[in-house]
């Protein structure tokens, strides 16, 4: 029974993680500046948060073969998600948007 | 601003948490959703349909009407953006046409990034054994020829993305290419008319226990012909979008 509650302390402790993750990203996505920073928020808050709080569902109430298919979905996620963040910053990058400058002496 | 900005998000979000607080409790076997047609569909639907899946019952029986309009639906939308002058380019004529035209030698200029190439090319195989997956299971289990079109559709324009628009185009036969984009719609008003045959009713499907082998047939059939029908056509929607004449 100290396993199971343990196996589901992990599984809430992923959630919480994940959740916090996804927050973080959501305001990130709001609040920056510009597309590289954004696209960066976006996918931190895809992979792990939506990951994690997978792989905190699959630990919950213990291993069944059901839970096989959040584990595969969570290393889509992962695989997908920095993917799509890669295509776009590469794209907005061809197409010559610039960074956001660190500061206003920068390059513009 | 901000004022005005943050009592309007405070308003709509106290009307929706008012308007939840109102709902019934999930589950609440006397909720709306549960006294009405609902209440039929789940007590009479396998009796009436001989569908075990209840989705797919509502879908094509109860709702085939619907259905059939909805492939309609989709069907048209391509025909619309086809009948667009930028869908059937000629060579350029405009300036808007030469910037065009621009653009996509740039496009073939930038090499496809390695990571997604990479990425689309792992993941396709499994993309299309989970659109064949939810198409055969889609009877029986969540899933069906709409579900199994979005994500094949999808698999070709991921797949086009990375390998250059004429590889994917060549995933569908060109000289059936036609005849699939309006598979949907032609394959539904065939089996509506086997149906009118068979009991009576336009799109009506046999019930009884003797006939479940066609009953099944026609199912499939069906399914099938949505999830081709709809990929090709989501995939030449894609391919549409900037299509070299």
């Amino acid at each position: 029974m100290i396993g199971g509650a343990l196996l589901e302390s992990a599984a809430v402790a992923l959630v919480v993680i994940g959740v916090a993750f996804l927050l973080a990203g959501t305001i990130g996505l709001v609040r920056f500046p510009d597309v590289y920073t954004r696209a960066h928020a976006a996918s931190k808050c895809d992979s792990a948060g939506a990951g994690s709080v997978l792989l905190g569902l699959a630990l919950h109430d213990g291993f069944a073969f059901g839970d096989l298919k959040l584990v595969l979905l969570a290393i889509l996620v992962v695989v997908s998600g920095p993917t799509t963040a890669h295509a776009l910053a590469r794209a907005a990058m061809r197409s010559g948007r610039r960074p956001w400058p660190r500061d206003e002496g920068g390059p513009a | 601003m901000r004022v005005f900005a943050l009592a309007l998000v405070l308003v709509v979000a106290a009307t929706m948490v008012i308007g939840i607080a109102g709902l019934p409790p999930h589950g609440d076997p006397d909720g709306p959703v549960h006294t009405h047609v609902g209440a039929r569909y789940l007590e009479q639907g396998v009796a009436e349909t001989g569908l075990r899946n209840l989705v797919t019952a509502v879908l094509l029986v109860y709702r085939g009407f619907d259905t059939f309009l909805e492939v309609v639906v989709i069907f048209t939308a391509l025909v619309a953006v086809l009948a667009l002058p930028s869908a059937t380019r000629q060579p350029p004529q405009s300036r808007d046409e030469s910037a065009a035209a621009s653009r996509r030698d740039t496009d073939d200029a930038v090499p496809v990034s390695p990571v997604v190439f990479l990425v689309v090319r792992l993941l396709a195989p499994f993309i299309a054994v989970f659109a064949l997956a939810s198409l055969y299971r889609g009877h029986v289990t969540p899933g069906g020829g709409f579900q199994s079109a979005a994500i094949i559709g999808a698999m070709m324009i991921a797949l086009g993305l990375v390998f250059g628009r004429e590889h994917a185009a060549r995933l569908v036969p060109h000289g059936a290419k036609a005849w699939l984009q309006a598979l949907g719609p032609l394959v539904f008003a065939v089996v509506a008319l086997v149906g009118w045959r068979l009991t009576g009713a336009f799109l009506g499907f046999p019930a009884d226990e003797a006939a479940h082998a066609l009953r099944e047939a026609l199912v499939v059939i069906l399914e099938v012909a949505i999830a081709v029908g709809g990929a090709v056509i989501l995939a030449q929607l894609f391919m549409a979008l900037d299509a070299p004449s």
